[in-house]
């Protein structure tokens, strides 16, 4: 639009444009004023903002040393998600980079010692974790899912004082493993991914902190393991990490149509379906159910934060603040393949929910108890339907599925303008009663009956297995 | 008459009685001097005032309006406003969108009334969907053109304020109707050769109270009250002195509004403030008179205690509360509906209003009460309505769809949100209907399109529909207590406490 003067409104677009000629120290500066002043906001550009970054960092990153990278990473990542803590999307693609690394890792010098221990032996720890281990619920980032909870890596790192007893009784395993390995293998794997993070605990170089008492003994194990795996190390690490990040962008560009791909398994003739929100996901989705059959959509109009967009994509079929595929063809809004849209206000969701049949949510964050984080009125609708016994069907990409477990949820909802639900010019108003806008709401698991993701449909009771696959469990407190 | 008057039932019943009392006013006002009042009365009910009236039928109606011209006149101020509206309609075209008082329906605009009524028709047969298409039958008139000419000019008024939501609230709604009746039979005559008994039911009054309706469908509240007044008539022996068996009627209904209304609304807030304690927080839904009252009784008695307003759109009620609330020095917080789950947390107790009470405990309310009671159970919250008796009703409900009313769809976006929604213009899609219709325009007007053409892309889209109600029914599960001028009970006493309230 304005072209002439400003290139462009700074957000993702501009960023993705200045990422190609800049270098990546400046980049992520650039990022984090722009997450902080929320230029870029809501899920899907924050992801893809993240990914790009990361593979401008992994590409600039010279030398070999895994450790090290890991380290950079981590520290950019440490600052990205400070930046704006609630964008957990930032995060999650912080830790699937991370996790990228630590397999090309895995992959090359697991090999010679244990060859096909990694895909064989993991499930059997996962089913350890069944097990949970305390939990200290001081530290909100905390991972649900400890099944390495035996690694003394992790566990130096979280700083968690259940674990020292732990970790007195683990150091023998790491020196004799090739004993230790039928009982289970997969401990084994873990603690030689926590090679790369222990030594900067000690250095005390991280922030957050977290230098444990125990440090020390496993310490010096680790640079006895480090020292061998760079021996072994003749991979080239760079390039394989950044084919998996442009795996990763590819994944984040064509969740949308895997997750429409399955529409037509769970969207019948003649449903009523209800949703809220403009999410490019559920329209892909619906669209996709459109072509073969004939449906009605009730569309809660999210006001006052998401209102105009929700209009706007019912009468155009795209989100206006989607420049970035402005080259991609547009496509059609719902109404346009013939399916009636009925568009509601907020209020009205119980007193359509009787007839309503399927409620499908798009979602902010999902996270790994099952619980999600979604746009304002996202909980009244569940809980509607969970009274009127109607499905909850929430489309998220797996992206958005983070290994943070909600132990204080107030922390994870944002609050907006004040003035989008009480204009400014009403002074007084404003002036004398308290007006807030909250942006999300947490929708409890036990709301939601199933999940679609780009890798199909899952219970909520499931989620944590797919945050096993994706997250390694050292990265989840970056 | 733009001053928000919503739910107070005390003061709204002044609005429509300041119109009787005005028998004086000039049968002739020139029109140059009423021009500028006409004016702003044809703005303002321009945008409804040609709904849902096909051409033909509003040209008959409107020779006849025209007949009854000189007695309408005689009202002074809006209906004679009225009349001016035909010769300004060609004016209204240019007429700038003035700022909106607050209860005002938040889409009337200066539409180009021809091109609004053409809508209109079109768009009927597209509303007939989805599972609301039975509350359309009726349309709904914004308008005294097409009137009868034996509605009562007090009643006209009274149509136009309901219609236009400026007065607003189940009882207030009946208080300003009884009050216009009042008017209606201190001015009645019984024709030669019937008696005051049989005519004045069917015939006077019955016209009155249709179109009472067809400006805005009956509250509950309002038949029960017509229902007692229509008894009561019957019940006049023949052989009263028609003066006499006036005066007695006028009695009687003011007893009945400082029965049924006023003591009962004093019964009902001094005991439920008493069930606001000290550091209690109080959520309340939209707006309802009897909850205001009772909190601000709360409040004068030193209760230390904050309130939150759950409000949405379009009529924003609760904005008006939180404010009244806010100036006398109580603790408000403001929430819209979708911030309602936010909301629930920070509260102890949620007072609710009732349009009415069902014969089988539920709540019928506005739209988001239901929302508001499910959530405040999940925490566990007591849920209490407050409630007149004359509210409730023998009939029943088990859903929000089946008895509702259907409020004008283009209300869901207001001025400042099709504003906003302009820049998308470009981005329709070409095969967009409007967007053709939008093309022809530009070429022969300015490109500049207006907040209104917002609406016709709307209109435009075939499948695209907006739809709004102004109820919901809210299960008698979610509701601990309603407290009446008989004192507080279940839900599932409400009828034993309407036929208590019938047959006295």
């Amino acid at each position: 639009m304005a072209q002439g003067i400003a290139p462009l409104a700074p957000g993702l677009t501009s960023f993705l444009k200045s990422l190609k000629t800049t270098p990546a120290d400046p980049s992520v500066e650039h990022l984090i004023s722009l997450l902080k002043r929320r230029q870029i906001r809501n899920s899907r550009p924050c992801a893809i903002a993240t990914t790009a970054l990361m593979l401008r960092v992994v590409g600039e990153f010279k030398g070999r040393d895994a450790a090290k990278l890991v380290e950079r990473i981590r520290q950019v990542g440490r600052r990205l998600t400070a930046a704006q803590p609630r964008e957990v999307v930032v995060g999650n693609i912080v830790r699937r980079v991370l996790g990228l690394v630590r397999e090309v890792l895995d992959d090359n010098t697991g090999g010679d010692s244990h060859a096909g221990s990694d895909a064989g032996h993991h499930s059997p720890a996962q089913h350890d974790s069944m097990t949970r281990p305390t939990l200290s619920s001081s530290i909100s980032t905390f991972s649900p899912l400890r099944h390495a909870a035996a690694e003394p890596m992790d566990a130096s790192m979280t700083s968690d004082m259940s674990d020292s007893s732990e970790m007195s009784r683990r150091p023998p395993l790491l020196t004799s493993h090739t004993s230790y390995a039928p009982t289970s293998a997969a401990p084994l794997v873990n603690s030689l991914f926590g090679l790369f993070s222990q030594p900067e605990d000690s250095n005390a170089s991280t922030p957050t902190g977290a230098t444990s008492p125990d440090g020390k003994t496993a310490n010096s194990l680790n640079l006895e393991r480090l020292a061998d795996l760079s021996r072994s190390t003749n991979i080239d690490l760079k390039s394989e990490v950044m084919d998996g990040i442009r795996e990763l962008q590819d994944e984040l560009e064509q969740s949308d149509e895997q997750i429409a791909g399955v529409a037509l398994e769970h969207i019948h003739s003649n449903e009523i379906i209800l949703t809220h929100t403009a999410s490019t996901t559920v329209q892909k989705f619906l669209l996709s159910a459109a072509k073969k059959r004939k449906f009605t959509v009730v569309h809660a109009e999210t006001y006052p934060h998401d209102n105009t967009a929700t209009h706007g994509i019912l009468l155009t079929g795209r989100k206006r603040e989607t420049r970035l595929d402005e080259d991609e063809d547009p496509w059609k809004p719902l109404t346009a393949t013939g399916i009636p849209v009925y568009v509601i206000p907020d209020s009205h969701v119980f007193a359509i929910m009787s007839r309503v049949n399927k409620v499908i949510l798009a979602t902010h964050t999902v996270l790994a108890n099952g619980g999600l984080v979604a746009a304002a009125g996202a909980h009244m609708i569940a809980k509607a339907a969970k009274e009127h016994q109607t499905p909850v069907v929430v489309l998220s990409g797996v992206y958005k599925l983070s290994p943070v477990y909600p132990f204080d949820i107030d922390e994870l909802i944002e609050y907006g303008d004040a003035g989008r639900v009480v204009p400014y010019e009403d002074g007084e108003f404003v002036d004398k009663v308290d007006v807030e806008h909250p942006l999300y709401d947490y929708v409890p698991a036990d709301l939601v009956n199933l999940y679609i993701t780009n890798l199909g449909g899952h219970a909520p009771s499931y989620l944590y297995r797919i945050v096993a696959d994706h997250y390694r469990t050292e990265d989840i407190t970056l | 008459m733009s001053g928000p008057v919503e739910g107070e039932a005390v003061a709204s019943p002044a609005v429509p009685a300041q119109a009787p009392n005005d028998p004086t006013a000039p049968a002739k006002t020139d029109a140059k001097d009423a021009k500028p009042e006409g004016d702003g009365a044809s703005k303002k009910m321009s945008g409804a005032e040609l709904k849902k009236l096909k051409q033909a039928e509003k040209q008959a109606k409107r020779a006849q309006a025209k007949a009854v011209g000189p007695a309408t006149v005689q009202q002074g101020g809006i209906p004679k406003e009225n009349q001016k509206q035909k010769e300004q309609k060609q004016s209204q075209k240019k007429d700038e969108s003035r700022p909106l008082p607050i209860r005002r329906r938040p889409s009337q605009s200066n539409a180009v009334p021809q091109q609004q009524a053409r809508k209109e028709s079109k768009r009927d047969q597209k509303q007939l969907g989805l599972f609301f298409g039975h509350l359309y039958s009726q349309p709904r008139q914004h308008s005294m053109v097409g009137a009868s000419k034996d509605v009562h000019p007090a009643v006209l008024a009274l149509g136009l304020q309901y219609s236009s939501y400026v007065i607003c609230g189940s009882t207030a709604r009946m208080v300003a109707m009884l009050l216009a009746f009042k008017a209606v039979i201190e001015s009645y005559q019984t024709p030669v050769g019937t008696s005051l008994a049989r005519h004045l039911t069917n015939h006077h009054l019955s016209p009155q109270i249709d179109y009472l309706r067809g400006c805005r469908p009956l509250s509950i509240s309002m038949g029960n009250a017509i229902r007692w007044l229509k008894d009561l008539i019957i019940k006049i022996d023949p052989s009263t002195p028609e003066a006499e068996a006036k005066r007695d009627l006028v009695e009687e209904i003011d007893m009945f509004i400082r029965e049924r209304v006023t003591a009962a609304q004093k019964l009902i807030r001094d005991q439920a403030a008493t069930k606001i304690l000290p550091g209690d927080v109080i959520l309340t839904y939209a707006s309802s008179s009897i909850v205001e009252q009772t909190i601000l009784q709360a409040h004068k008695a030193g209760v230390p205690f904050t309130v939150i307003v759950v409000d949405s759109k379009p009529l924003f009620e609760g904005k008006t509360l939180a404010r009244k609330l806010a100036n006398q020095g109580i603790n408000v917080r403001y929430y819209l509906i979708t911030g309602a789950s936010h909301a629930v947390k920070g509260a102890s107790k949620v007072f609710l209003g009732a349009h009415a009470m069902m014969s089988n405990g539920r709540l019928y309310s506005r739209v988001g009460t239901a929302l508001v009671s499910m959530l405040a159970r999940s925490h566990s919250l007591p849920v209490i309505v407050l409630c007149e008796s004359v509210k409730f009703t023998e009939k029943v409900a088990l859903d929000s769809i089946v008895g509702n009313e259907v409020a004008p769809a283009d209300e869901i976006l207001s001025e400042a949100e099709r504003a906003s929604l302009l820049p998308l213009e470009p981005h329709l899609p070409t095969t967009h209907p409007s967007k053709n219709k939008n093309d022809d325009k530009s070429a022969t007007e300015d490109t500049k399109s207006g907040p209104l053409d917002v609406l016709k892309w709307v209109e435009g889209s075939e499948n695209l529909h907006h739809l709004q109600v102004l109820y919901d029914v809210t299960p008698a599960e979610y509701i601990n207590m309603v407290i009446t001028e008989y004192g507080s009970l279940p839900p599932s006493s409400v009828p034993v406490v309407h036929r208590l309230s019938t047959n006295t």
